[in-house]
């Protein structure tokens, strides 16, 4: 399948690319990684005029470790966050989750940035960031500013950028909490190279005394028009001990259900998703919780 | 409109002037005739047109050609310039070669995750090549070749 021409334009830093992006307003689309949109040009399903590669922007693929954050240029590719030694101590379901995105070559080449503002509902690194309670800087010519990463995605493909708006940073807060656990759980067809038909993360962590959970956050991807949280959920785990939570588990994992609207598409049914999410709450929490509290699960 | 670009492949340097709507893999294929990375589906799935880029594994049908400016690309060719390559004779041997479709994209992420971990077990070998497809379904000999050539590096 052939590309159809268009005009290129690369920038080498930040500020060049959004005086591009000012200038060809929605003529222009975003490259970075490109293993999305790409295909999406062989397709014919988008055909920009204008194309602005941002590879050659220096220093936006790092991941930096401070006292308070953890700060993921937009450009990190999935391979160096999940082998990344800050992100898999730090926040494991990210690194989890980046790990199972595509093949080791498209890892290689897709960008963060890329996979959340493709804004697939079934995204793999959106339910770990949203469990994590990352934040997103966004950049245009005139300031930047942060927004929770929550309010980012606005439907299937859809965020809340503007044409002459880039994504150029993801915030991940560190927890002061001195225990803290989180997963990601996938279903897919096959067990390698497939995007998810349903993902779920779950974090926990541990009070004060050592005794409760706090903090609970559980996302979800593939059961709605964007990643969502179920906060439901969360409500029901919440200041449990571990005897009480272990119990209330299965009532979380229904809540999580009631807050999903999967469709029924070529992949699996609505009812399935469901069902998966129910299955998926219950083994992430269960294995979360029996880390938080040292059992063997 | 034509775009200047340099790369390098298979260690020799290229300035060349590209259409911007050119893939890596067409590059490759059409304007260096370094046809030995194959195309199959051209959609990022099979992994027939894995080269290395920088080192790493990539799949060239999904990377735009002026996205590899001032990038070094290792091809097939490159692999087994002079002598072939122990991954290529291990393949030969251990019957890893069937129809042949898939083996130069399969050999060069063989040849990335051995650069990145010599002695691989069953299940890194799997992984590694989980986004090469071999529609022979040769796959138990394609993990003994490059099994045995974790071991060989070894030695």
């Amino acid at each position: 399948m052939r590309i159809r021409p268009f005009e290129y334009h690369t920038a080498e830093t930040i500020k060049e690319a959004l005086t591009i992006l000012e200038k060809y307003g929605t003529e222009i689309k975003v490259i970075a990684g490109g293993t999305d949109l790409l295909l999406a040009m062989k397709q014919k399903k988008i055909l920009p005029h204008h194309l602005l590669n941002l590879l050659e922007i220096n220093d936006l693929d790092y991941i930096n470790d401070e006292p308070s954050e953890i700060r993921i240029g937009a450009l990190a590719k999935h391979s160096y966050i999940a082998s990344h030694p800050i992100i898999r101590n730090e926040a494991t379901v990210l690194a989890e989750a980046t790990g199972m995105i595509g093949s080791w070559q498209i890892r290689n080449v897709a960008t963060i940035g890329g996979n959340l503002c493709n804004a697939s509902p079934a995204a793999d690194s959106a339910p770990p960031l949203l469990a994590l309670n990352a934040k997103i800087v966004i950049a245009d010519s005139k300031n930047e500013k942060n927004l929770p990463i929550s309010s980012f995605f606005t439907g299937p493909g859809t965020t809340l950028l503007e044409p002459d708006q880039l994504l150029k940073e993801i915030i991940i807060p560190k927890t002061k909490s001195r225990r803290k656990a989180n997963a990601y759980l996938k279903l897919t067809r096959r067990r390698g190279v497939d995007l998810a038909l349903v993902g779920v993360a779950f974090h926990g962590e541990l009070d004060e005394s050592g005794e409760k959970l706090k903090n609970v956050a559980i996302a979800m991807g593939g059961v709605a028009p964007t990643p969502i949280r179920a906060l439901e959920a969360e409500a029901e785990l919440t200041d449990l001990s571990y005897e009480k939570a272990i119990k209330k588990i299965p009532i979380a994992a229904k809540a999580a259900v009631a807050a999903t609207q999967p469709i029924t598409d070529i992949r699996a049914t609505a009812e399935y998703r469901k069902d998966i999410v129910d299955v998926y709450v219950r083994r992430t929490a269960t294995k979360v919780l029996n880390i938080l509290f040292n059992k063997d699960g | 409109m034509k775009i200047p670009l340099t790369i390098t492949v298979n260690g020799e340097r290229y300035d060349l002037e590209i259409k911007p709507n050119r893939t890596l893999l067409d590059l490759l294929r059409e304007d260096l005739g370094l046809t030995g990375t194959k195309k199959g589906c051209g959609l990022g799935e099979c992994g027939s047109c894995t080269v290395l880029l920088d080192g790493e594994p990539v799949k060239s049908c999904l990377i735009l050609a002026l996205q590899a400016n001032g990038k070094e690309v290792l091809t097939i060719e490159g692999l087994g310039k002079g002598k072939p390559d122990p991954l290529q004779i291990a393949f030969v041997e251990k019957g890893a070669v069937q129809c042949g479709f898939c083996t130069p994209g399969m050999i060069m992420t063989a040849k990335a995750l051995l650069n990145k971990n010599p002695q691989p077990n069953d299940l890194e070998i799997k992984e590694a090549i989980a986004g090469n497809l071999c529609r022979c379904t040769g796959y138990n000999k394609i993990v003994e070749a490059i099994k045995s050539c974790a071991a060989s590096t070894k030695r």
